[in-house]
């Protein structure tokens, strides 16, 4: 208990200093959301040609309303559970300031992760409820009837925080690559392009051939965005919902476990130029 | 004029010896980029096993559509890039100093000092869609096309790029406005496909306030129809000319205003 306090003082200025960060830039979020979301927003439209010129009112077993709810919902899950922990480690690497990062005495990645949970805390704030108002509106105007249910948005919640644990290890793990690529523009359009694609972030799991959807749902990449909106959208059975569940917790394991893995190796090819 | 085409050959030269050592980091930017773009097409092919046309666009016409998409983006991406750094960093850093202290003109300067080879991966795209599109339609093909093509491209690229420059100078009074151009230039995804499929305010939008329609749907729709010339072809000269001008005045404004980063 008493290890358990001291672990949360240690931490806690962390989570606070990344508040306050994400407050003070807090115009240049909002810019940078807005042009991000403008995406979901072409989907949506290229959705409702699609859904016009179809005769069939489900386009491979969703409808409209489902397709809507899962852009929007795949885009604030995609946006909730971001890590970029990843690029600070590599900027640090680049310019040799991670060296005062390993005499500190606190862990490398909890610094990182309690900074990051400030920063989401204040972003959920700005754009979580907003976000989830208005698909439930949308589902309200469209089918007449509340599909908000309880139970499904705690599941989603839950999911939602192992989605972000195994995003955030790992993009630990993506982070100390840079050890060995020195830079990262390019490789971090390739990760994020393969983990959008392999998550269901550009196209549903569901629409992919059988095969291809059954081996991506057992990835950890599902874990990432796939499963909680399939759990958002009343998608999965009770028992579902908890076997998927568990699949998160078992990725986030592995994770955490590579990602000291990593670090331990990391840690060893390490050379800091200049002083 | 030839002093700066010559200045900027030799800064793309310096700038191809500076990647050679960097080659891999190259690779891997293309072929992110090659892959993105990928990933939509896949998804449009996924659409299209579903429906016969999407809103009277067969899929030889969306691919014409985006593909055309590609080339003002990319040409913006491969000559114009270091834009996007004026706003995130080099005036927030009172790095633009440099630019002032230089016998060339600032903007010249800050445009040529990088040259965006990853927009290779672009391009790419861009050929193998219209590779596959253009024999499969049946264009409209006269003498005058292909000089069309290159005067709507010169105007469609200057769309992108003076957007750029208008909120890049921003950041001379604000010191940091990379936000606000991500923000503008993400709109740009919405010339990919054909406007008609978008509600009248969204049309209104990027035809007439971010005229992001006249990089892709208007003058690709002229070459695949041949119709509305005036509108599609002069549309895009226009859009291209007016926000040009307007961009380089909101740059001189800015740097006139422009006082450098403290101690």
């Amino acid at each position: 208990m008493k290890r358990l306090s001291r672990f949360f003082r240690t931490y806690r200025p962390f989570t606070r200093a990344g508040m306050q960060e994400m407050v003070a830039y807090r115009a240049n979020f909002i810019c940078f959301f807005i042009g991000e979301i403008m995406s979901a927003f072409i989907m949506y439209f290229v959705w409702k040609a699609v859904f016009l010129s179809s005769d069939s009112e489900t386009f491979m077993g969703f409808t409209m309303e489902d397709m809507v709810v899962y852009l929007f919902i795949t885009f604030l899950t995609g946006y909730l559970t971001y890590s970029d922990g990843a690029f600070s480690v590599g900027m640090e690497i680049l310019d040799g300031s991670i060296a005062m990062r390993m005499v500190r005495p606190c862990s490398f990645e909890m610094c990182f992760l309690f900074q990051e949970l400030g920063n989401r805390l204040i972003s959920m704030t700005m754009i979580f409820v907003p976000m989830v108002a208005g698909v439930e509106i949308y589902r309200f105007c469209i089918t007449g009837e509340v599909r908000f249910n309880l139970m499904y948005f705690g599941f989603y919640l839950l999911s939602l925080v192992f989605a972000y644990m195994i995003s955030f290890y790992f993009n630990v793990i993506y982070g100390f690559m840079a050890f060995f690529f020195k830079n990262l523009w390019g490789t971090t359009l390739v990760k994020e392009t393969l983990v959008s694609f392999l998550s269901g972030g550009i196209i549903p799991l569901a629409f992919l051939p059988t095969g291809l959807a059954n081996v991506l749902n057992f990835l950890p990449f599902a874990s990432l965005s796939y499963t909680p909106v399939m759990i958002y959208m009343g998608m999965y059975s009770v028992t579902e919902i908890l076997w998927r569940i568990g699949l998160q917790i078992f990725w986030m394991l592995v994770m955490m476990g590579l990602s000291k893995l990593v670090w331990n190796s990391a840690v060893k090819h390490l050379s800091i130029q200049g002083g | 004029m030839r002093r700066y085409f010559r200045l900027h050959r030799i800064f793309i030269v310096q700038y191809l010896k500076r990647l050679m050592e960097y080659k891999t980091d190259f690779l891997l930017g293309a072929i992110g980029l090659l892959i993105s773009q990928a990933f939509q097409i896949l998804f449009i092919g996924i659409i299209f096993s579903q429906i016969p046309n999407l809103q009277g666009w067969s899929f030889e016409e969306i691919i014409f559509i985006y593909g055309f998409s590609l080339i003002p983006k990319s040409l913006d991406h491969l000559f114009f890039d270091n834009l996007w750094m004026v706003g995130y960093r080099i005036v927030k850093k009172g790095d633009f100093d440099k630019y002032l202290t230089r016998p060339i003109n600032s903007l010249f300067h800050v445009c040529v000092e990088n040259f965006c080879v990853d927009a290779f991966g672009e391009m790419l795209t861009c050929g193998l869609l219209l590779g596959y599109a253009i024999p499969r339609l049946e264009l409209p093909f006269r003498w005058y096309t292909i000089p069309l093509l290159l005067v709507v491209v010169v105007f469609a690229t200057m769309i992108y790029t003076s957007l750029k420059i208008m909120t890049a100078a921003i950041s001379f009074w604000t010191k940091e406005s990379g936000h606000i151009t991500h923000m503008l230039y993400m709109t740009n995804d919405f010339s990919k496909y054909p406007v008609t499929i978008y509600n009248r305010a969204v049309q209104a939008i990027i035809t007439y306030v971010i005229p992001f329609a006249f990089t892709a749907y208007f003058p690709a729709s002229y070459f695949l129809t041949g119709k509305d010339p005036l509108f599609c072809i002069g549309g895009t000269v226009i859009a291209g000319t007016v926000l040009f001008v307007i961009a380089l005045f909101v740059w001189n404004r800015g740097i006139r205003a422009y006082e450098s980063a403290g101690s």
